[in-house]
């Protein structure tokens, strides 16, 4: 498969600004703001602290309060509270997001994330309704696209093999594909190459250079 | 599962209903008029089917686009909110459009007059009433969607609901409060009030009227275009595809 000849892209300009009628976070000192490529990037922060909004922000659904933002790319905003039809079985849901192509493929992973993709989504757990958004958003990625995937906590409920999977899956399926993912990591040794961080009211971008950072280093930024 | 079979229910209202409910009444008295009766009957069960059901699923599907997250994950994609609403509406179009072919068929089939001359006139009239009756409800049935995704599914339910209500019989207890007193407040909201009693023609189907000169439905048809008209705009600029935050 050929390398995609425009890579996504995510640019939050300087001066950017997020919230709801107040600011809730912004950016400050990071020269032309922060342009994050394809790959995986996490957006870590505590609670209540803007990650939700920025990636609403991000995903068009929220005007920024000041500055700027923009995705280059497709664009996919899974929020956290995204659900689907409850009478609807995973395979009725995979057959009105996926292309056919795909849809073999998605079921393969769903039997590997031990997904019973003929039961209710209603009748679902947390953790497996969890997976058929993931999956959703997984497989609607195109072959060398431009796509950005915007996930926000996406891990919630996810039992640590399922996470595992999809982490696996996106370090294999990195090119054309930006996933910005706000998560709370549990275990402090989880590497992160590449982070966003919304702390004291600032929006910050630490980039591993190649060198992983632990969880556990970048959570003592965090305030 | 049984939830989601509520449209067996609205199709036995517009297809059995009809033929039924006829013989329910001393018909033997005078047996001519089962026919008029069968059409009254089929046109008052699409009535209240679309008022009950099919307004009430406009409204449940507006508010569950935007609570489910849907609608942000559609936006985030590029599907804007007109689109989204438009589809919504359409997805309710699908629903109703069967319903008024079988109120039509049963019209044509089950009450259609021996008379050739008669027959004509009969097929006229009741194609008359099912464009007027479209007009009538497929613009309430955006509201329904709209103000469902803003209000949630009651607002949004109870909105077209008491629109189409007063449109239908509320105006005319108006226009007797205006004959009785004049009063220029009256008079303006009889004006302005949308008159749905007018696209319902069962009396003429009823009493075998004939149908309407092609320049009073013409009228009624930019009527009613008119107020649909409006009605979009309110619903497109209503329609929220994301939840309240």
């Amino acid at each position: 498969m050929n390398p995609p000849s425009v890579k996504p892209r995510i640019h939050l300009a300087c001066g950017l600004s997020i919230g709801y009628g107040e600011s809730l976070a912004r950016i400050e000192n990071e020269g032309g703001g922060i342009m994050l490529g394809d790959g995986t990037h996490y957006l870590l922060a505590r609670n209540g602290r803007g990650k939700t909004t920025l990636l609403k922000t991000l995903a068009g659904v929220l005007k920024p309060l000041n500055g700027g933002c923009e995705c280059e790319g497709r664009t996919q905003y899974l929020g956290e509270d995204l659900t689907f039809d409850r009478e609807l079985p995973a395979t009725a849901i995979f057959k009105a997001f996926i292309k056919k192509d795909k849809y073999a493929e998605a079921i393969d992973l769903a039997q590997t994330l031990e997904l019973d993709v003929k039961k209710p989504y209603g009748q679902l757990s947390t953790g497996n309704k969890r997976k058929v958004a993931l999956l959703v958003a997984e497989f609607s990625v195109q072959d060398q696209g431009r796509d950005v995937l915007l996930l926000d906590e996406p891990f919630t409920g996810l039992d640590t093999f399922s996470r595992e999977v999809f982490q696996k899956r996106w370090n294999h399926n990195q090119d054309g594909v930006l996933r910005l993912v706000s998560c709370h990591p549990d275990f402090d040794s989880m590497e992160v190459n590449s982070s966003v961080l919304i702390s004291d009211g600032k929006i910050t971008h630490v980039a591993g250079d190649g060198n992983a950072q632990c969880w556990g280093e970048l959570k003592t930024q965090l305030n | 599962m049984i939830q989601r079979k509520v449209w067996i229910i609205a199709l036995f209202c517009a297809l059995i209903l009809p033929i039924v409910l006829p013989y329910l009444t001393p018909y033997e008295s005078n047996p001519s008029l089962i026919e008029p009766a069968r059409a009254q009957a089929a046109w008052g069960c699409l009535w209240v089917v679309t008022i009950a059901w099919l307004f009430f699923q406009a409204a449940r599907f507006g508010d569950d686009t935007a609570r489910s997250g849907l609608g942000a994950y559609f936006l985030s994609s590029g599907v804007s909110g007109l689109s989204q609403m438009m589809q919504i509406w359409l997805a309710c179009l699908s629903f109703l459009l069967p319903l008024v072919l079988v109120t039509l068929a049963v019209c044509f089939i089950g009450a259609m007059p021996s008379d050739s001359a008669q027959a004509q006139m009969w097929i006229a009239t009741n194609l008359q009433y099912a464009a007027l009756f479209l007009l009538v409800v497929t613009p309430l049935m955006m509201v329904a969607a709209s103000v469902g995704s803003r209000f949630g599914s009651t607002v949004g339910y109870l909105i077209p609901l008491c629109m189409s209500v007063y449109g239908m019989y509320g105006v005319g207890y108006l226009a007797m409060m205006t004959d009785v007193q004049s009063n220029l407040l009256l008079d303006w909201l009889y004006v302005v009030s949308p008159h749905y009693h007018l696209a319902d023609l069962t009396p003429r189907l009823v009493f075998r009227h004939g149908s309407m000169l092609s320049s009073e439905f013409l009228q009624l048809v930019i009527y009613f275009a008119g107020i649909k008209m409006v009605l979009a705009m309110l619903s497109t600029l209503t329609f929220q595809p994301k939840p309240a935050s």
